[in-house]
């Protein structure tokens, strides 16, 4: 009988190896090099450091002002990604769309201190001296500025591909019953983009929430003021308090989770 | 009158409409040819959505050319309905008069004849497809155009409902005493609809007699 067995087993492995191949090797890895890291986090957690960290006014403040400057840079990102909208779907062959389109692609593969320093140079105390002794260079504003800069080409892309999907003919047919461009857009276009307002809303505040090196080159990382969650996180480790940044860090993780979910209940809840 | 004068379209290097002329009465005229002849394109180029490469666009006196397509008076009905699908069907119909176009009395005899009473406050994405198409004649015909041009506005359809739509559609077409450019491939819908006839072939469009006239050259022209 065992002999048997082992007659069929090569075929019988083959079949479930060409089944399952994918599955088999794509498992273990999610495992280990995306899930485990966050157990590893949660498992770390600390009592006392929960306490700690609670009572810690810094870390609230630090919530705040990620949620409120990860809040104003999202919608702000989604009125420009409006705006793009429009270019993508009227004026695609324009100069002013190829640039707008590259600069979508720039800060994903831009080192992002790099566009903390880019927009230090640009609004700090040389060229925004006016405004204050810094510029606009560490205070709120520079935090949502910097938040805004990498998070913006999520929302333009979200939009984008949203006109793609469009029924275009709907536009031609609205011009010929005399819309302008902008009119057929903001009547026809806009209200059907939605969902993807909605998604590209939420994936730059979520993009917002966890940036960190555009912020803390622009922003700064003054507690109680320009101070963000992902900031906050790093001082504790510098400052050797591990169980307060693990507990910041899995408030965090806590925060995108239920972002990550509210944003999959929209998507159903309009389409 | 509708005059086209050598009009010309390409994409890349293909041409797609090869210096077509003719002219339109108060009359339908009938364009049919295989799918990739350049019906659709001259459509919508004659319409101003795209832009042509070469010839003019007339309208009476007036040279419609370099206009933009809100600024040409043209009623355009797509091959598929295109209907605003987040609006009611009045809403659709009534779009025009938010651009100072058509009539709230050239609506509600648009509503009569094409018999959409019944259906006015229903969202136009819950229509079945033989009324999506008379919404879409509808909200075209409401803003007073003083040119028609519809591409297969019935393909979609079964052709129970085709035949009894088309005299409905060629009574409201008469009735506004224009121009009307009906493209199909239809041989039923273009015998009914028809007053003059034209074959497109490979970009080139050229008058005929009879809609079966004008099949017998499009058969011919399949390779």
């Amino acid at each position: 009988m065992l002999g048997k067995m082992w007659e069929n087993s090569p075929n019988t492995a083959g079949r479930l190896m060409n089944k399952n191949l994918i599955a088999v090797l794509f498992t273990p890895l999610l495992l280990l090099l995306v899930i485990y890291p966050l157990v590893a986090l949660l498992l770390n957690l600390e009592l006392q450091g929960i306490i700690k960290t609670v009572q810690d006014r810094l870390f609230w403040d630090s919530v705040k002002n990620t949620v409120l400057a990860a809040l104003v840079a999202a919608a702000l990102g989604v009125l420009l990604a409006i705006g793009f909208g429009f270019l993508h779907l009227f004026l695609r062959e324009s100069l002013l769309y190829r640039i707008a389109n590259l600069m979508n692609d720039l800060p994903i593969a831009l080192p992002h201190t790099v566009a903390g320093l880019a927009l230090l140079l640009a609004f700090g105390r040389k060229t925004f001296g006016f405004v204050g002794p810094t510029g606009l260079a560490f205070t709120v504003t520079a935090v949502v500025l910097a938040m805004f800069f990498v998070s913006y080409p999520l929302a333009a892309r979200a939009v984008a591909s949203a006109v793609d999907r469009m029924d275009l003919e709907t536009i031609d047919v609205a011009r010929t019953l005399g819309d302008s461009p902008t009119k057929a857009y903001i009547r026809i276009a806009l209200p059907s983009l939605g969902e993807a307002l909605f998604s590209g809303f939420v994936l730059a505040f979520a993009r917002s929430l966890g940036e960190f090196a555009a912020v803390i080159m622009f922003g700064g990382n003054v507690p109680g003021s320009t101070q963000v969650l992902a900031s906050y996180v790093f001082t504790k480790v510098e400052e050797g308090e591990l169980a307060m940044a693990v507990t910041a860090s899995a408030f965090c993780v806590l925060l995108s989770l239920s972002l990550v979910c509210g944003l999959s209940l929209g998507r159903r809840r309009l389409a | 009158m509708l005059k086209v004068d050598q009009l010309f379209k390409k994409f890349g290097s293909k041409i797609i409409v090869n210096r077509v002329s003719f002219a339109v009465d108060s009359e339908i005229r009938v364009v049919v040819g295989l799918n990739g002849s350049g019906k659709s394109t001259l459509l919508k180029v004659m319409a101003g959505i795209w832009p042509q490469d070469g010839g003019s666009v007339f309208i009476g006196d007036r040279n419609m050319t370099h206009l933009a397509p809100e600024d040409r008076q043209v009623g355009y009905v797509p091959q598929h309905p295109a209907l605003f699908r987040t609006m009611t069907v009045k809403e659709n119909i009534r779009y025009c008069l938010r651009n100072g176009r058509g009539s709230e009395e050239m609506v509600e005899n648009l509503i009569e004849m094409l018999e959409l009473g019944e259906i006015l406050h229903q969202r136009a994405d819950t229509l079945s497809g033989g009324f999506q198409s008379r919404v879409s004649m509808a909200r075209a015909l409401a803003s007073n155009p003083q040119v028609m041009l519809l591409d297969e506005p019935l393909s979609d359809l079964d052709v129970a409902i085709k035949e009894k739509l088309l005299p409905q559609f060629k009574k409201a077409l008469k009735a506004l005493r224009m121009p009307v450019v009906y493209v199909t491939h239809d041989a039923m819908e273009a015998d009914v609809m028809g007053d003059r006839f034209s074959v497109m072939v490979r970009g080139n469009l050229s008058g005929i007699g009879s809609a079966q006239e004008a099949f017998d050259v499009v058969r011919s022209n399949v390779s």
